[in-house]
């Protein structure tokens, strides 16, 4: 049940994780992995892609909260994309669209990060 | 049973009275009555049958070892040969021969003979008995059968010489003599119990068997051969003559072979005992290992066994104790650790600290890296010890065994001898079979520490959780209007569910539920935060906005930052039914209004989230109009998310539930609806904290 894997590539300089399976207190500390190794290379600008992520439970989401502040810093962000409407929902609940940016598509997030830098 | 022994003795004495008189009367008058003859006998064999009987009873009923025995019948055997001699120097008559026969020529030979054959009579029977107990020590169906079949031959041999006169014999008696000693030949090498014997034992038994060899074959040639015994025994009883003259020869066979077999296990007795010792002393530690639960104990007398079992000239125990943590390096792994002397014989900290360095830890680090035994034959020759230059004489030769336990490396074992090339490979062999023992008593250990500190936190938790219980409100609100009614199930002991109800000033009424991110304990301190929060800002805010505005300013200076509180806020005027709800990324609260279920959700951000504008500007506040018999329910993600295999509850199964429960009580609602989820996660425990509020509105107070 709490089967979970974070696949990592790179588009245009900007680093997608891509979440697959439970994202709970079980598995939360591998995505924190995942956010601190980003960070110790001084990686910012992270698009979080939940094509593939079936649940997400409240110590799951506290991850992103623990890293949004120094990924800011590093002026970069965590997008977040391709949620299912159920995850979307765990998101919403929480009123996470006013903190983080949450797009359709993983293109539209990447793209997000030049249209600021212009 | 004396009294037995006493009847039997006494019959036995009159037997050979009755013998005495006769022969008495036979030497006066020639009565050459057949039958007189043939009546001494019976009276002999009856008299020594009922000795025989006695002195069974007496052998049996002590346990003796081999060596006493054989200690015993040499000194029979002294007063055996003491006997003879006194016979010879007595100066008695003797015996003519006359007619095949015997005659006395005086009355004290009589008596001497009759003495002296009652006397190797009991003798003999006492051999044969004490031979027959240290042949049937292992009661093998070979020795049993070979001892039946010597019995018989003896006792047959005897018998056979019933009737013939003392100075003739018959072939039947001489078949039954010679298969009588092949037989004797056969049982004496049956000598288990020479194996078993300790090394003076042994040296003893070699003794014994020499004596006894001597003295029993010098007891055969005067019985066998033309002497004043021989006589004396032939005149007394042919068949008595037989049997004395057979055992003496059996014994003479058996204590040579006794002889001879001790002195070629003589080589082999050092290493037996040694063995011996090992076996034991493992022994008696496995049984220390289940029923001491000491430590300390246990590892001295680990190391205490190990410097007497191999005779090292000291030995000590070191415990391997991860760096800082708790687990034992791993196999292979380059990690740093720390060591722990938990017992030493004949050894002091310094002395082991110049052997075996603390700093260079050469040998040491081998041990613990490769798992395995390491023999040093010459320590001053060692590259590893060059540290020792200084301190000669020290040690000669050294063992090290690690203790190695499933879960890894617990300790190491040493031992050491003064001189060089000091152990054999049995002692290497030794040690780390007290190395395992040492290895089960660690583990047995550590496994009860680990429980008793485990029944600790557990007795702990049940604090917590009866302080946690508490914390929640332990009566609803009771007013005319409405009916209220909660409950809340934490997964584990603690949670970090939260529902609470005020009563605030003006007669409105309160109803807050929330939940903390993440469970068990973490959870269940916010949550008992959450507690504080409410009760010092309830009864000051006037609209659940600004409730939740300052509870997130209060709760933002102790949250730390993945961590969060979901938060939802509703104040009821229940004299309008008014409704007023703010929600702080909480799961929305459920509207039954007759047909009509509707999710209330108005905007929000989870509280910790995020402070001050873009929190405050976040949250929104839904006002509802309650109806007569309207009914609100408030919960946590736990009635929702609550799963049965990939499936969960959902919103749509709760609105349903709700529906249909609508015209039941609060009491009989709440059930209603913990019923239904309950029978969807088919009875399992629920694994995320869950807690319900159901409030239903009865419609504008109508008493007044």
């Amino acid at each position: 049940m709490s089967e979970f894997k974070i696949g990592q590539r790179e588009v245009e300089n900007v680093n997608i994780l891509e979440l697959k399976g439970y994202l709970d207190a079980h598995t939360a500390p591998k995505l924190e992995e995942a956010f601190q190794n980003l960070l110790k290379s001084q990686r910012f600008r992270i698009v979080v892609n939940c094509r593939d992520l079936s649940y997400i439970s409240s110590a799951g989401l506290g991850v992103f909260m623990a890293f949004i502040e120094d990924v800011r810093n590093g002026k970069g962000d965590i997008k977040l994309t391709n949620m299912s409407p159920k995850v979307y929902n765990v998101f919403d609940l929480l009123g996470f669209p006013l903190l983080y940016e949450i797009f359709k598509d993983e293109q539209e997030a990447v793209t997000r990060f030049f249209d600021r830098a212009k | 049973m004396k009294l037995r022994r006493v009847v039997l003795l006494g019959g036995a004495f009159l037997l050979v009275i009755f013998k005495f008189a006769l022969d008495v009367v036979e030497k006066n008058v020639e009565l050459g009555l057949m039958g007189l003859g043939l009546i001494r006998e019976l009276l002999i064999i009856g008299s020594l049958g009922l000795l025989y009987v006695v002195i069974d009873v007496l052998a049996s009923r002590r346990e003796s070892t081999p060596v006493r025995k054989l200690g015993f019948v040499l000194i029979a055997m002294c007063a055996m040969i003491l006997a003879t001699l006194g016979l010879s120097a007595s100066g008695v008559g003797g015996f003519d021969a006359k007619n095949q026969a015997l005659v006395p020529l005086d009355y004290p030979s009589i008596f001497l003979a009759s003495l002296v054959a009652i006397a190797f009579g009991i003798f003999s029977i006492i051999v044969f008995r004490l031979l027959r107990d240290l042949i049937l020590i292992n009661r093998k169906p070979a020795a049993r059968r070979n001892w039946l079949i010597f019995s018989a031959l003896l006792l047959g041999t005897s018998v056979s010489c019933l009737t013939t006169r003392p100075l003739d014999s018959s072939i039947a008696t001489s078949i039954l003599f010679a298969l009588a000693i092949l037989f004797a030949v056969m049982n004496s090498f049956r000598l288990p119990w020479i194996v078993y014997l300790t090394k003076r034992e042994k040296l003893f038994s070699l003794a014994c068997g020499f004596f006894l060899f001597g003295g029993f074959t010098a007891l055969a040639v005067q019985i066998g051969s033309g002497t004043l015994l021989r006589k004396s025994l032939l005149y007394y009883s042919h068949p008595l003559h037989q049997f004395i003259q057979l055992v003496t020869i059996f014994g003479a066979l058996y204590a040579g072979m006794a002889f001879v077999s001790t002195l070629f296990h003589l080589p082999t007795a050092e290493a037996f005992d040694r063995k011996r010792s090992e076996v034991s002393s493992l022994h008696t530690l496995s049984k220390l290992v289940t029923q001491v639960f000491d430590f300390n104990e246990l590892v001295d007398n680990v190391t205490s066994m190990t410097l007497q079992v191999v005779g090292a000239s000291s030995c000590w125990l070191e415990i391997i104790t991860g760096a800082g943590e708790e687990d034992a390096p791993a196999a292979g792994e380059d990690a740093s650790y720390g060591v722990q002397v938990a017992a030493m014989k004949n050894i002091t900290q310094e002395e082991i600290d110049i052997l075996v360095s603390p700093e260079r830890r050469g040998i040491r680090d081998s041990v613990v890296k490769d798992r395995k035994a390491i023999v040093v034959d010459d320590i001053e020759r060692d590259p590893r010890f060059v540290q020792l230059k200084k301190h000669r004489g020290m040690a000669g030769s050294l063992v090290v065994v690690p203790l190695v336990s499933h879960t890894g490396l617990a300790g190491i074992l040493y031992a050491a001898k003064k001189e060089s090339f000091g152990f054999v490979r049995d002692d290497v062999d030794a040690i780390s079979a007290f190395a395992d023992q040492a290895t089960v008593a660690i583990e047995n250990s550590r496994l009860i520490r680990e429980s008793l500190e485990k029944e600790r936190l557990y007795r702990e938790m049940l604090v917590a959780q009866e302080m946690q219980k508490r914390l929640l409100p332990q009566h609803v609100p009771v007013a005319p209007t409405i009916d209220l009614d909660a409950i809340s199930t934490p997964a584990f002991e603690v949670g970090g569910d939260y529902y609470d109800f005020m009563e605030l000033g003006d007669g409105r009424i309160g109803i807050v539920v929330g939940d903390v991110s993440g469970k068990g304990v973490s959870a269940a301190f916010y949550m008992s935060e959450m507690k504080g929060i409410f009760q010092a800002l309830g009864r000051i805010c006037s609209s659940p906005k600004e409730f939740m505005v300052r509870a997130n300013e209060a709760l933002a200076g102790s949250i730390d930052k993945h961590s969060f509180v979901s938060l939802i806020y509703a104040i009821l005027d229940p004299v309008s039914g008014r409704l007023t709800v703010a929600r702080a990324g909480h799961c929305p609260m459920l509207h039954v209004s007759g047909e009509n279920v509707a999710y209330v959700r108005p905007n929000g951000l989870g509280m910790g989230l995020s402070r001050g504008p873009t929190f405050d500007d976040a949250i929104q506040e839904e006002v509802i109009p309650l109806g007569e018999g309207d009914v609100c329910v408030l919960y946590t993600d736990g009635v929702t998310e609550a799963r049965c295999g990939d499936d969960e509850f959902g919103y749509e199964r709760l609105m349903a539930a709700a529906r249909s429960a609508r015209g039941k009580n609060a009491a009989g609602i709440k059930e209603e609806i913990l019923a239904t989820v309950s029978r969807f996660t088919e009875h399992r425990a629920n694994d995320d904290d869950l807690t319900l509020v159901v409030l239903k509105w009865n419609g504008p107070d109508r008493r007044g």
